[in-house]
């Protein structure tokens, strides 16, 4: 173990707990998990395993226990981070995709794409962004092949064009890690594949994922793959 | 900044901020036209008081003032000072001309003996008399049976000068000490049965009170009606005559009189020997400052000039009269206090009851707010998850508050602005039957509106039914009250003073307001923006 690399982000004995009225249940159960940088890790789990709550504690946007296990990012446990150090690890850090698309309905496609490089630099003067953020999200946007709807709002676009757009959201800012929680649950199968193409040619330039789902053709092409089961990994 | 970003996409791409912001235009509106009348009320007020009596009232005791002649040209020596006027003023019985036969209508009024010359540069006597042919221009808007079109020229200089053609002394009344004169819509005045008053003859009856506050026998005197006198103020149009000043001291032997020694032998016919003159006396003397000087400044000046006046006649033995030690030195301000203060009370009164609006408008814009945040948890969620902070989620909505207000303030002013500038002609309206065009398009659109309703029903349409039904007897309610609707007086002189209604926006209250509006929409979006920064970012994606 002294030997193998510092991994880019873990979970460390991961216990997390919820209050359903006056029920408490237990969703993660000391799960463990480490992601070396570049890797693309699978969590396969059925529904209720606790896939997404790994996810959201790994991203910080939720906090694990007390006394609970910790995540690490670079090896620095995200614990110790203020709210604003929090917050700028969800915006310039990881990048999230999910399941639900969850994109600003009164944003078109542009001005989703760069939400995540406006609210980095809060002196933006317009959603659109400056020069430098329309370059990126607008060459990402080509890739994902959206070039033909940039002025377009959710509501107007496809599911798998929806997706893409969220996609593009979740690396605008280069992340180091990326995030997806079930990106084609919700996606036909040509859709969930060409998904599944573009994650996997950022992959191929070094970005690290972790996608949780519960499809294992779809764990199928990730490098490894670890199973969830009962809020613990196995 | 994306708060301030998303703020302004929320606002234009949804319709509830649209009821928010009409909420609060119509609460800024309301505050700033109650206000701005009030205000201009007060104003209006405060005007009538310079104009009917300058800016400085150097008021007697009963007994009168002396040497008022003599205190008038000390005053005009001050550069402060443009004009000053004396006059005499009492209570008095007048014998109207009408109507026919023996028994003629008598109706208190208030005399102000006045010199009529000097009177009219200190007040606006000269331009506030009603019977006068005016410009060309003002009696191109004159209706054609308006009596101002065929008047004699003379009667605005008989009204002027307080004298007939012949040369007799005259009597100016104010326009509604007689019920002959009816006033038009427009402001105009008709005479009754053919009671056109210039010309006709009345008698004025007043009491002589001597210096010692002992009441002499009435005295009565016939003078000619030269004119009318319209100052706006109801309550001076309602009770004030004019004569001239000397008259006046004559009537209430206030006049300059000899004064004999009793205490000595009487001559073989029988009379005292005369030891000197006593002077005339007047009640008021009215001081008009120049222009730029404050009736304050004035005050101080004429107070100055009266000490130094009152000691030069006390160290005089060759008089045989003293200024009255209590004699009082009030700017019109102060003389009209009783007047102006319970007005001012009332337009705060009204300002604090009508600023509860806010309270509603905060309570509003709660409400909204927080149905937007419900609404908006699931976008909350989403940009926690790219990095947005409580901060910036607090601030997106305290902005959206905030342009919230700031449209819906800004529109309420508008709305003021419109309402106020033409609130004469709205109360107008108001005043009359409702054009037959009105309850008839009315009825028309409750018609249109009660098809569509039944079309909805029909296709079991059940927003689109209400909807079109609550339209549909909204307009039916308005139809019926314009075809019932036969004129309303809001607007009564006898109650109000003034003829108009003031129609000038009060633009101090307007900015506060707009800011008090702001402040409340931002206090109300407050809480359900907190909220919004403590929504559980994983609880927002997962249920929101």
């Amino acid at each position: 173990m002294g030997d193998s690399p510092l991994p880019i982000i873990a979970a460390e004995r991961l216990h997390k707990t919820y209050r359903i009225g006056h029920v408490r249940v237990s969703v993660l159960r000391g799960a463990t998990l480490s992601v070396q940088d570049g890797e693309w890790v699978a969590v396969l789990g059925s529904s209720g395993s606790g896939k997404s709550t790994l996810l959201h504690v790994m991203g910080g946007l939720d906090r694990p226990d007390t006394n609970g296990g910790q995540v690490t990012f670079r090896g620095a446990p995200l614990s110790a981070r203020s709210a604003s150090s929090l917050d700028s690890y969800r915006c310039r850090d990881v990048g999230f995709i999910f399941q639900h698309y969850h994109l600003l309905p009164e944003l078109n496609v542009v001005e989703n794409a760069v939400l995540p490089c406006v609210v980095a630099q809060s002196g933006a003067l317009s959603l659109s962004g400056s020069a430098r953020f329309q370059a990126t999200a607008m060459e990402l946007l080509d890739q994902c092949g959206l070039t033909h709807r940039l002025a377009h709002r959710p509501a107007e676009l496809s599911g798998g064009e929806r997706q893409r757009v969220a996609l593009v959201r979740a690396l605008v800012n280069n992340p180091t890690v990326l995030l997806a929680d079930e990106p084609t649950g919700n996606l036909d199968a040509a859709n969930g594949a060409a998904i599944l193409d573009l994650i996997a040619a950022r992959h191929q330039l070094g970005l690290t994922i972790v996608m949780v789902t519960h499809d294992t053709a779809i764990a199928a092409r990730a490098d490894r793959v670890v199973h969830l089961v009962d809020g613990a990994v196995i | 900044m994306y708060p301030a970003l998303l703020a302004g996409r929320y606002l234009r791409s949804r319709l509830i901020p649209l009821i928010a912001v009409g909420a609060v235009a119509l609460s800024v509106a309301l505050v700033v036209i109650v206000v701005s009348v009030m205000s201009g009320f007060l104003d209006a007020l405060k005007n009538s008081g310079r104009s009917l009596l300058g800016d400085v009232i150097v008021s007697a005791p009963i007994g009168g003032f002396p040497y008022s002649d003599e205190f008038i040209a000390e005053l005009r020596k001050h550069p402060e000072v443009a004009d000053a006027t004396a006059l005499v003023d009492t209570l008095g019985l007048l014998r109207m001309p009408y109507p026919q036969g023996s028994r003629k209508e008598v109706v208190p009024v208030q005399v102000w003996a006045i010199e009529p010359l000097s009177f009219a540069r200190v007040t606006n006597y000269k331009s506030d008399l009603y019977w006068q042919r005016g410009s060309d221009e003002k009696r191109a808007t004159m209706q054609p049976d308006d009596p101002r079109l065929d008047l004699e020229e003379s009667l605005l200089t008989q009204g002027e000068t307080l004298t007939t053609n012949s040369g007799a002394p005259a009597i100016v009344i104010g326009m509604h000490v007689s019920v002959a004169n009816e006033r038009q819509r427009d402001g105009s005045y008709r005479p009754r049965y053919n009671w056109f008053l210039p010309g006709m003859q009345t008698v004025l009856t007043v009491v002589p009170v001597t210096e010692g506050g002992r009441v002499g026998e009435q005295r009565d005197r016939a003078f000619t009606i030269v004119n009318e006198l319209q100052t706006g103020v109801y309550e001076i149009d309602k009770n004030r005559v004019f004569i001239p000043l000397a008259v006046g001291q004559e009537l209430l032997r206030m006049d300059a009189a000899p004064v004999v020694d009793t205490t000595a032998e009487p001559n073989a016919q029988g009379q005292y020997p005369i030891i000197g003159t006593s002077p005339s006396r007047v009640s008021k003397v009215l001081v008009r400052a120049r222009d730029g000087i404050l009736p304050s400044e004035l005050a101080v000046v004429v107070q100055s000039t009266l000490d130094d006046f009152s000691v030069r006649v006390d160290g005089d033995s060759g008089r045989m009269t003293r200024v009255p030690m209590n004699t009082r030195v009030l700017t019109w301000e102060q003389q009209l206090r009783d007047i102006i203060a319970p007005v001012e009370k009332e337009r705060e009164m009204m300002r604090i009851l009508f600023s509860i609006i806010y309270i509603v408008c905060a309570g509003l814009i709660l409400s909204i707010f927080w149905a937007i945040v419900a609404e908006k948890t699931r976008d909350i969620g989403i940009l926690r998850a790219v990095g947005a902070s409580r901060t910036g989620i607090l601030s997106t909505f305290l902005l959206y508050g905030f342009a919230i207000g700031t449209i819906g303030s800004l529109l309420g002013v508008a709305v003021a602005v419109v309402v106020v500038r033409n609130i004469n002609g709205i109360h107008d309206a108001i005043g009359q039957d409702a054009p037959t065009a009105s309850w008839v398009v009315s009825s028309g659109i409750a018609v249109a509106l009660a098809i569509l309703c039944v079309h909805a029903l029909m296709r079991s349409q059940v927003l689109r039914t209400l909807l079109w039904g609550i339209g549909c007897m909204t307009f039916a309610l308005i139809a019926t009250g314009l075809f019932l609707h036969r004129g309303t007086l809001i607007w009564d002189p006898a109650v109000y003073y003034f003829v108009r209604i003031p129609d000038s926006i009060d633009w101090n209250t307007a900015l506060y307001t707009a800011l008090g509006g702001i402040l409340f929409s931002v206090l109300g979006a407050a809480v359900p923006a907190a909220k919004a920064a403590d929504t559980d970012p994983v609880e927002a994606l997962r249920y929101g």
